[in-house]
């Protein structure tokens, strides 16, 4: 791949460098629409619909039906278990995050860690607003003071 | 700087090179939806909170049990499904785009932009739907704001039992947040569905013109691929926080 000295290419080269270097695994591979490789790719994608629909049902079903009979904290756990599993999913496959380089997985994934303390630190929040609201009868419950 | 072909497994941070081998505009793309990820949780989590600190909660099951064109039929969450499987499909419409144009297929990039956009009009309109329903039933913005209103008022969104229990300061109280971040956060989620329909458009009307056939290679709709990919993953977020949990 050779630069050409045509003044267009070269312009664009001053700006965004040679981006055809810096594409990904994926998008480095030219390959056939009816190759093998692609069939295979595209075969992954449907069954990682079907991953993601059977998940959805069985919320649904959750939602439905189960949270009748199943103790509130194992039901909406399963909610959120599922919920990180088809993130993980679409994360992975549909944005292609399986493919991109060490590197560049570690530098979007690391501050998502963020997120452990951000929910920690506001359920305990909404914790100790409970409690306050419930040991401050005045505050809330009008009846009270009626 | 040599084309060598040893170039497939060079060392990361070697010099010259990338080390994330990924094109600007990609990077940025994963960055800027890095940043919204967090305004979205940040909506999510505050709910989260009002919701862990109030006594009483409106019920999803009977919030969400209405269907179009079915009258008074009680069916809960299945309006929410079909809007969440349709979202998902565009997901996979957009995802079997991409491929296409990994491999400079053209004509499969334009159908499945195609079908990507359409599914994309088709959530707006359950959700324009969905909107104008709870609206119809009294909810908005700011509503249920005054206590003193009977408690008829508030039989679409509760149990039958919770509802005799609640006072009706915490009915009041509960339903007005509930709604305020219910609209805030589908109507943030529905903006970025609408900018990512014409954003869509746009790499659509690009396609069909030859200019990522004249540039070599569909990087573009990798790149608003990637924004579509995250709308429907805020979605699965929103659907579990607001109609399952």
């Amino acid at each position: 791949m050779s630069h050409g000295s045509h003044s267009q290419e070269s312009e664009q080269h001053l700006y965004e460098g040679d981006q055809s270097k810096l594409y990904s695994g994926v998008l480095a591979h030219h390959h056939d629409v009816n190759s093998s490789e692609s069939k295979a790719q595209v075969a992954k994608i449907w069954k990682v619909t079907g991953i993601l629909a059977l998940i959805t049902i069985v919320e649904v079903i959750g939602g439905l039906y189960l949270y009748q009979y199943v103790p509130k904290w194992v039901i909406n756990g399963a909610f959120l278990i599922l919920t990180l599993y088809k993130s993980y999913f679409i994360v992975k496959v549909f944005m292609h995050l399986g493919d991109e380089v060490k590197w560049f997985r570690f530098c979007v994934l690391i501050p998502l860690l963020l997120f452990i303390w951000f929910i920690i630190a506001f359920l305990y929040d909404g914790g100790a607003w409970l409690e306050f609201n419930q040991n401050n009868p005045a505050r809330f419950d009008y009846h009270q003071t009626k | 700087m040599s084309h060598s072909t040893t170039a497939t497994t060079p060392k990361a941070f070697g010099g010259g090179r990338s080390p994330f081998n990924v094109s600007y505009g990609k990077i940025m793309m994963w960055f800027f939806l890095l940043s919204d990820a967090f305004t979205f949780s940040a909506f999510l989590i505050s709910y989260g909170t009002t919701r862990f600190f109030s006594a009483v909660w409106p019920d999803p099951n009977h919030v969400f049990h209405s269907f179009p064109f079915m009258g008074e039929a009680n069916l809960p969450l299945m309006f929410v499904s079909l809007m969440t499987f349709i979202l998902i499909l565009s997901s996979v419409t957009m995802v079997l785009a991409v491929h296409s144009g990994h491999c400079n297929d053209k004509q499969g990039v334009i159908k499945w932009l195609l079908w990507t956009i359409i599914g994309g009009i088709a959530f707006l309109s359950c959700q324009a739907w969905e909107w104008t329903h709870l609206n119809h039933l009294g909810a908005w913005w700011g509503s249920f704001q005054d206590v003193s209103s009977p408690k008829e008022l508030y039989e679409h969104f509760f149990k039958a039992d919770a509802l005799a229990a609640a006072s009706p300061e915490q009915l009041s109280q509960s339903t007005n947040n509930f709604f305020n971040f219910f609209f805030t956060i589908t109507g943030f989620h529905g903006a970025h569905v609408t900018s990512g329909v014409i954003f869509n458009i746009m790499i659509l009307i690009n396609t069909v013109n030859g200019t990522y056939e004249k540039r070599g290679q569909y990087e573009m709709i990798e790149k608003v691929g990637l924004y579509w990919h995250f709308v429907d993953l805020v979605w699965v977020f929103v659907f579990t926080c607001f109609y399952l949990l």
